[in-house]
């Protein structure tokens, strides 16, 4: 727990230092009336001025920089005109929910092949299966995602080139609704699947070819159980234990997976929202990207511990 | 199923997993080496290989792929396949930087707080584990966004970032090596720390350090092929991460079919090149076996 909160302390304060102490002075820049970064908007400079408030010391602009935090006050978007926290609020559930889809389906993919190629291990289909899992895990997902975006998108037709729904759609049912929501959602989730599979089948499949090899599991063959039974109730549920805590640990890899692809396939999330702020030099926005997402990651890996704790009793006992 | 089991059983399992996995790695290191003996051949013969110069504007914008241009041309009518030829430079050129960087401090920081211990090590390793908790690609955005998109200061943030993991194991491996008998023996006879750290403790970290580099250079690789593919790119070295960009932020380039030589090769150029790292570096790190473990 302290881990954690000396993390968050220092992803926070590193946020505040970052734009302060770099060469360039880029904030500086925004408030120059002779660079090229200067906002003409007179209202939205002032509310960076008064944001960042760079005339007053600089303990002081800390603790005011923190107790904006606490207020949800993350200063104002120079692209946008509004404030970074609503700005990051209409994006933020676009990408959980392309992270949480494909984690779920990468879960369920990947536990079930990882135990099957363990079963069978040394089989055709176990070689083929972890060849293919080291290569797909290696590939950068925007590559991936191109590739798809080719066939299925471009080439077959079967799915929307890009957005997160179809733009000012009004939908005659739930069920339309629903159905082009999850049109949209397609492509960029099998992309992000793709790319968080291999690591779990990886993971599974090693992690159940050392509980196959344990005492127990011999027991258990020489009871005569039936096979499926040995395979899910005694083999895969100890070998899951390792699962758990990936899960929560990878949550944040899966994040940041997902900021690419939303790039590539215009999904209206946080991924797209920092690529056009990067573009605009919208220091305020991508500061506050950066502080969400590692406000998210620190959170999946402080739960990842937590959860390991809870299962596994050598650990909460040691 | 039931002849499966007892298969299972009659075989030793340590021993085929360790002869499996030793005979996957072979193919996957001679393939990973002549990919990137191809790569590294195309970066140091570009000026020889290209065509035409990959930043002047030799024919007509968009011209399919032909006897004069082989993969035709870009928007502003640049030779695509002299751009592909140069940009194995900037990739291989912010893989190597920050993968020395990434080496070189992770050697300081590990070095220093493994030989020293007690408060120094704590302070150091408390500050490593805090930056390999934050999530590095929005670190690594928020960075290239303040500073502008420079290669050299792209490179150095990410050796920057890397390193903590790198220090972590070579702090493990100093203190491995620290308590050992040989260590304390050099130490009464009066060897300066210096020369124990040349002369006894860099041949146990140097496989270490070898397959450290590799790895470093595959992320630094994609990581730069990623930044750039969301705009940061070193808008004056076109890199293949920048090809990519530049291909999509042309309307429509999907509904053509444009993408084939324009969009893929570059695409699957560093695919490649992070495939090739990788191999190479699973390969290193199962034979010299570092860590020490017998296998």
């Amino acid at each position: 727990m302290v881990g954690y909160l000396f993390g968050l302390w220092a992803a926070l304060t590193l946020n505040f230092l970052l734009p302060r102490l770099l060469p360039g002075d880029p904030l500086a820049a925004l408030l120059d009336p002779d660079s090229a970064g200067y906002v003409y908007d007179s209202a939205v400079r002032e509310s960076l001025e008064a944001y960042y408030g760079l005339d007053a010391p600089p303990v002081e602009q800390y603790l005011h920089y923190l107790a904006g935090l606490f207020t949800g006050d993350l200063g104002q978007s120079i692209r946008l005109k509004q404030p970074v926290a609503a700005v990051l609020g209409d994006h933020l559930p676009w990408t959980l929910l392309l992270t949480l889809t494909a984690l779920g389906l990468a879960s369920v993919i990947g536990i079930w092949s990882g135990a099957e190629a363990a079963w069978r291990r040394g089989s055709p289909m176990d070689k083929a299966l972890t060849a293919a899992g080291v290569v797909i895990g290696n590939i950068p997902v925007f590559f991936t995602g191109m590739i798809l975006l080719i066939i299925f998108g471009a080439t077959l037709n079967w799915f929307p080139l890009s957005g997160g729904r179809t733009a000012f759609a009004r939908y005659a049912s739930a069920f339309d609704a629903v159905r082009d929501y999850a049109e949209h959602l397609f492509l960029p989730a099998l992309t992000l699947t793709l790319a968080l599979l291999s690591s779990k089948f990886l993971l599974v499949r090693g992690s159940m070819i050392g509980v196959l090899s344990e005492d127990f599991i011999l027991v258990a063959r020489a009871k005569g159980l039936p096979a499926g039974r040995i395979k899910h109730h005694h083999a895969l549920r100890n070998a899951l234990l390792p699962f758990v805590h990936h899960l929560a640990a990878h949550a944040g890899f899966a994040l940041t997976g997902a900021l690419f692809i939303e790039a590539l396939f215009d999904y209206p999330g946080m991924g797209r929202l920092i690529f056009e702020s990067v573009a605009a030099r919208d220091y305020p926005v991508i500061q506050g990207a950066f502080v969400v997402v590692s406000v998210f990651v620190l959170s999946a890996n402080r739960l990842a511990d937590w959860l390991t704790m809870r299962l596994d009793p050598r650990i909460r006992e040691g | 199923m039931r002849s499966n089991f007892l298969k299972a059983q009659t075989q030793l399992p340590e021993r085929t997993f360790v002869r499996e996995a030793r005979r996957a790695s072979g193919t996957e290191g001679l393939i990973g080496v002549s990919l990137l003996a191809v790569f590294v051949t195309a970066a140091l013969f570009a000026p020889l290989l290209a065509p035409y110069d990959p930043a002047a504007f030799v024919g007509r914008p968009l011209e399919r792929p032909g006897a004069a241009f082989l993969l035709g041309t870009n928007d502003v009518g640049q030779d695509i396949l002299s751009e592909l030829l140069f940009g194995a430079r900037v990739s291989l050129v912010v893989a190597v930087g920050a993968a020395v960087g990434t080496v070189l401090l992770g050697l300081l920081v590990g070095g220093v707080a493994g030989y020293l211990g007690g408060w120094v090590d704590a302070a150091l390793m408390r500050g490593v584990d805090v930056l390999l908790a934050l999530p590095q690609l929005p670190l690594i955005i928020l960075i290239t966004t303040l500073t502008g998109a420079g290669l050299a200061q792209m490179t150095l943030t990410m050796a920057l970032l890397f390193s903590p993991g790198m220090a972590r194991i070579i702090r493990a491996q100093m203190f491995n090596q620290r308590g050992r008998a040989y260590v304390k023996i050099a130490q009464r006879f009066g060897a300066s720390p210096l020369y124990i750290f040349r002369r006894h403790m860099l041949p146990h970290l140097a496989p270490l350090l070898i397959v450290g580099l590799v790895t470093a250079a595959g992320r630094a690789a994609a990581m730069e092929a990623g930044l750039a593919f969301l705009g940061l790119g070193d808008p004056s070295a076109k890199s293949w991460g920048l090809m990519m960009r530049y291909a999509l932020n042309l309307p429509g380039l999907l509904l053509t079919d444009r993408w084939l030589w324009w969009l893929l090769p570059p695409g699957l150029c560093i695919t490649l090149l992070i495939l090739a790292l990788t191999f190479t570096g699973m390969r290193l790190e199962k034979r010299l076996n570092p860590g020490g473990q017998s296998s």
